[in-house]
């Protein structure tokens, strides 16, 4: 059993979901599977929030889906980023981090004042 | 449509896309775990499993994708029909109360749609007009052309098509079974190609038709034709006989609504015996037979200003070239134009006015009613709210449900309104039908149900609006706090509250009108019309000129009747005169002179009714003698001529005693002597003030009559109509008898209208009542259910059940008391429009006033006990604990 995997935040699964097509077009399971493995299975993506967080995505601009065919051959709707999705992923990483290094800050300094 | 069907595809595409992307994402996950060494069917579970509920997911995208307005749409109204479907009480009220709202306004928006709004039913109805002379300084509104002034209209006028006379006779139509009396319009020949009407069989009349000499030919009406001869299509040709003259069938008109009166035939000008005799005296007497109407027909590009002024400029060049006939300077002779269409109407149009408003604020007392039920429900709907809220629906939306669910019971309230409307329209066209003859043309048709239609959506959003404006729902609190106590409602408390004074402001103001119009109903009811109308039958005896030509033939027709009525077991007396009390439609104005007080200034010689009665008439009727004696068997053509006068003449004796007096009729040339007086009687309507009334004797009078047959019987009156009808064809066999009525018959008759009115009145008030009182104790009731703690704690501190009774009662009543107060001051302004409707009743009567103040407020009261008592029975302890 893999150790307890934790719930995204709905912003942070967009900001994945972004990272993730950055490397190229996927289709939905794709995406799952490569943010699981991308976080060696300490992120598990629902199905519940990821299609929907597609949509939102794809409503927003940032990303577009077409049908085309999966590796093993089949029909699979594929997503990939647009321009203003690159942006976008731009942005939102650079949040990311200015927010987790400030969480890391403060953590670190009540730790030190423990 | 088009963008229904393109949204209704969309979707459809969209679903189907969402399902072949979760199908691939179940198969590859499938996939993974056989690769991972699983059996292809445990594999297949555990990827279905990891996927989860596929519907959720699915209802989750086509949130996320976000959803048109009309999938929204749809949305509210499946969920708006779920929740009234899931309040049954609430819904069916709600739709009751919008429906008879509704229903009042539908049905009155119908009759005024076909009485008032829609044209005419002739090619260019809207440039008819009728010729309107007026004598305003003499109280006459309305004086009847006379032959020599319609031919100077008509030779002078240039703004008009044409000008047509018309006027409408009563003749005898023989040939099949029955003398038959047939109203008869008399037009000019060119009358029906002016109103544009072609008729269905054969053809109208042509000037040929109406030259001295010419074949005297009749047009039959649609009905007359259909009823009499079963739309025969043979009709046209055949000859009947009318006047003592053959008179050959030419045409049928089509099946359309006759101005100004319904006619069963027309027949040419000059083939009216009457109308042909007068013309021929017109240089003796200028005003000979002044009692036609007359229309035009504008002409193209001239407006109905121009029409009216070439009119009035005619009229004042003929009354000066003729000043001594017309003396304009004392009776202000004048005339002018009036759309006939306003005048066919002009009877009505204030009274459907007024009962539009009724029923408008009939309609507004329903929506605040329902609004107040929908803020009530909503009380217990805030968690419902609040958590819609919270799972994302914004206030807009919410604004949106709840006004989805109002124009849905709108709607609902329409269709049930439009049977309502259908099942009334009959009894209100009636009703109008005794003030304008336009009600033909009323039905339900597309503009009304349009009408239905806009009167839900508006009132749908209306009452949808206010509660919806009370939606600031807090998440916290309303999630936070119990059912029971969820918001703090107080603007909520506060808009119920403003609505329960608006609905009792309004309901108090058609209360009063009801009363009011009661009242004067209930005063013109116990008028003494000054004759005793039981047991009395009477019956329209009119010998047809050409075989009664004169007062000795029409005696020698109407004596022997007399004599043979008399005879019939049952009949205690009978008698003749010219007209039945209440029948009348105008006093005359015979000017007359008394003996020894001869004026001759001309406008200060009285006037008086003048009316020919036969032996028994007083007896018969029931008429008092005051003074002096009635007519005898002793009266006769031979003996001294003499008058019966009423009181309200005698009056011009000054205080002295008129019997035994003389007076003239004819200046002077012959002298009547009055040898009684007798009681006042009501002749021209209940409500009409008596005049000066002179009676002469059926044996002596000079004057024709169209008789009256008046016969006062032991039993029954109205099963003696066989009987008098028998006797009458036994002295002529082609007499026709009609009208055969009993006089307590036309009493109720002359009451039809002021007791409709008031009825309808009362019955819009009372709903109003009603409904205003549910509210009332509606929102007393959620007030105390909301206040059930507050209660608990005040009656644990010692408060009595009294006194919270006593809260809880004042409350309700203090709401009553602010409705009542804007109420009266509403019905102080409303009532003026009534005033034209009422009979002996100030429009401010204060003890109507008064009594409709004292028994809303009993009513409001009993209304406000039920939920007071519930109050009183809060059990401190479990109130306490409800949380």
């Amino acid at each position: 059993m893999p150790p307890k995997s934790l719930d995204l935040l709905q912003g942070t699964l967009d900001l994945l979901i972004l990272r993730t097509l950055a490397l190229g077009p996927m289709h939905g399971w794709g995406i799952s599977q490569r943010i699981q493995q991308m976080s060696q299975d300490v992120l598990r993506v629902n199905q519940g929030s990821l299609y929907p967080a597609l949509q939102r995505l794809e409503t927003a601009g940032w990303i577009e889906s077409e049908w085309g065919a999966s590796e093993n051959n089949r029909q699979a709707k594929f997503y990939q980023l647009t321009k203003t999705g690159q942006k976008q992923l731009r942005a939102e990483t650079e949040s990311w981090t200015r927010m987790t290094e400030a969480v890391g800050k403060v953590l670190r300094a009540s730790e030190g004042g423990a | 449509m088009l963008s229904r069907l393109a949204a209704w595809w969309r979707r459809v595409r969209f679903d189907r896309d969402m399902e072949a992307e979760f199908r691939f994402h179940v198969e590859r996950e499938t996939e993974k775990w056989i690769d991972a060494g699983l059996p292809p069917d445990e594999a297949r579970e555990r990827a279905m499993s990891s996927f989860g509920p596929m519907d959720k997911h699915k209802a989750d995208m086509r949130e996320a994708r976000g959803i048109s307005w009309v999938d929204e749409l749809v949305q509210d109204v499946r969920y708006g029909a779920r929740t009234l479907t899931k309040n049954p009480g609430y819904a069916a009220l709600a739709v009751l109360t919008l429906g008879l709202g509704i229903g009042a306004n539908t049905a009155i928006f119908s009759v005024i749609n076909g009485v008032l709004l829609k044209p005419l039913p002739y090619e260019h109805g809207d440039r008819l007009v009728v010729v309107r002379q007026s004598a305003p300084l003499s109280g006459q509104n309305t004086l009847g052309v006379a032959i020599a002034e319609y031919f100077d209209y008509r030779e002078q006028a240039d703004v008009f098509d044409g000008l047509v006379e018309y006027h409408q006779m009563n003749f005898d139509l023989l040939n099949r079974g029955e003398p038959d009396r047939v109203s008869t319009g008399v037009v000019s020949a060119n009358f029906f190609d002016l109103l544009g009407i072609t008729p269905v069989i054969g053809r109208t009349f042509v000037a040929s038709d109406d030259v001295p000499g010419a074949e005297a030919v009749l047009v039959l009406s649609h009905t007359y034709w259909r009823t009499k001869f079963g739309g025969d299509s043979n009709i046209v040709g055949q000859v009947f006989e009318m006047n003592d003259r053959p008179h050959r069938v030419i045409g049928v008109l089509p099946n359309v609504p006759h101005y100004p009166q319904e006619n069963d035939v027309y027949m040419p000008v000059l083939a009216c015996p009457f109308r042909a005799a007068a013309e021929r005296t017109i240089p003796q007497n200028r005003r000979a037979f002044g009692g036609l109407s007359v229309f035009g027909r504008v002409k193209e590009g001239h407006t109905h200003e121009a029409a009216a002024s070439a009119i009035a400029t005619i009229n004042q060049r003929f009354t000066a070239d003729h000043a001594g006939v017309y003396r304009t300077a004392t009776s202000g002779f004048q005339a002018t134009t009036v759309d006939v269409r306003s005048a066919l109407t002009e009877g009505a149009r204030e009274l459907l006015l007024i009962l539009m408003g009724i029923t408008s604020l009939v309609l507004l007392i329903a929506c605040a009613n329902v609004a107040n039920l929908t803020l009530a429900r909503m009380l217990g709907r805030d968690r419902e709210l609040a958590l819609r809220s919270a799972l994302g629906a914004g206030r807009g939306r919410l604004v949106r449900q709840l006004l989805t669910e109002s124009t849905l019971l709108a709607a609902a309230g329409g269709v049930v309104g439009v049977v309502f409307a259908m099942a009334t329209i009959g009894m209100l066209t009636t009703f109008v039908g005794r003030f304008t003859a336009r009600t033909g043309e009323v039905s339900i048709d597309l503009p009304v149900l349009g009408f239905t239609m806009l009167a839900s959506i508006v009132t749908g959003l209306l009452f949808g609006t206010l509660p919806a404006l009370g939606t600031r729902v807090n998440l916290t609190t309303a999630l936070k706090q119990g059912s029971n106590q969820a918001g703090d409602g107080s603007g909520r408390r506060r808009m119920q509250g403003a609505l329960i004074v608006a609905q009792v402001a309004v309901s108090v103001v058609l209360l009063v009108g009801a009363g009011l119009l009661l009242a004067s109903f209930y005063r013109l009811q116990q008028v003494d019309a000054g004759y005793r109308s039981e047991g009395v039958l009477s019956a329209q005896v009119y010998g047809n000129f050409s075989r009664y030509g004169n007062i000795n033939a029409l005696r020698r027709l109407y004596l022997p009747i007399l004599d043979r009525l008399e005879g019939q077991p049952g009949v205690v007396s009978a008698a003749i005169t010219n007209a039945v009390p209440l029948a009348g439609s105008a006093p005359g104005t015979t000017r007359f002179d008394i003996d020894g007080r001869v004026t001759d200034d001309p406008d200060r010689r009285p006037t008086t009714d003048v009316r020919v009665a036969s032996d028994k008439y007083f007896d018969t009727i029931g008429i008092p003698v005051v003074s002096g004696r009635a007519f005898g068997a002793l009266d006769t053509a031979e003996s001294l001529p003499v008058v019966v006068i009423n009181r309200s003449m005698a009056r011009y004796w000054d205080g002295t005693d008129p019997v035994g007096t003389r007076l003239s009729l004819n200046r002077g040339e012959t002298w009547l002597t009055v040898v009684g007086v007798v009681g006042d009687v009501r002749q021209f309507g209940l409500a009409q003030e008596t005049v000066a009334q002179l009676y002469l004797p059926l044996s002596q009078s000079p004057f024709n009559l169209a008789g009256q047959v008046l016969v006062r019987t032991a039993g029954s009156p109205a099963g003696f109509a066989p009987l008098l009808r028998e006797t009458v064809h036994a002295v002529d066999p082609n007499q026709p008898v009609e009208n055969v009525q009993t006089l307590d018959d036309l009493r109720s008759e002359a009451l039809a209208a002021p007791r409709l009115t008031a009825t309808l009145l009362s019955v819009f008030a009372g709903l109003a009542l009603l409904v205003t009182l549910a509210g009332i104790g509606g929102v007393i009731a959620t007030s105390v259910t909301q206040r059930t703690r507050e209660f608990g704690v005040r009656m644990a501190l010692g408060a009595s059940r009294q006194a919270v009774m006593a809260m809880v009662l004042r409350q309700g009543l203090v709401l009553v008391g602010m409705g009542l107060a804007v109420g009266i001051i509403g019905a102080a302004v409303a009532g003026r429009v009534l005033s034209a409707y009422l009979y002996q009743t100030t429009p401010r009567d204060p003890l109507i006033i008064a009594g409709v103040v004292a028994a809303f407020l009993a009513a409001a009261t009993l209304a406000c006990l039920a939920p007071a008592r519930r109050a009183t029975t809060v059990d401190p302890l479990i109130a306490l604990r409800t949380e």
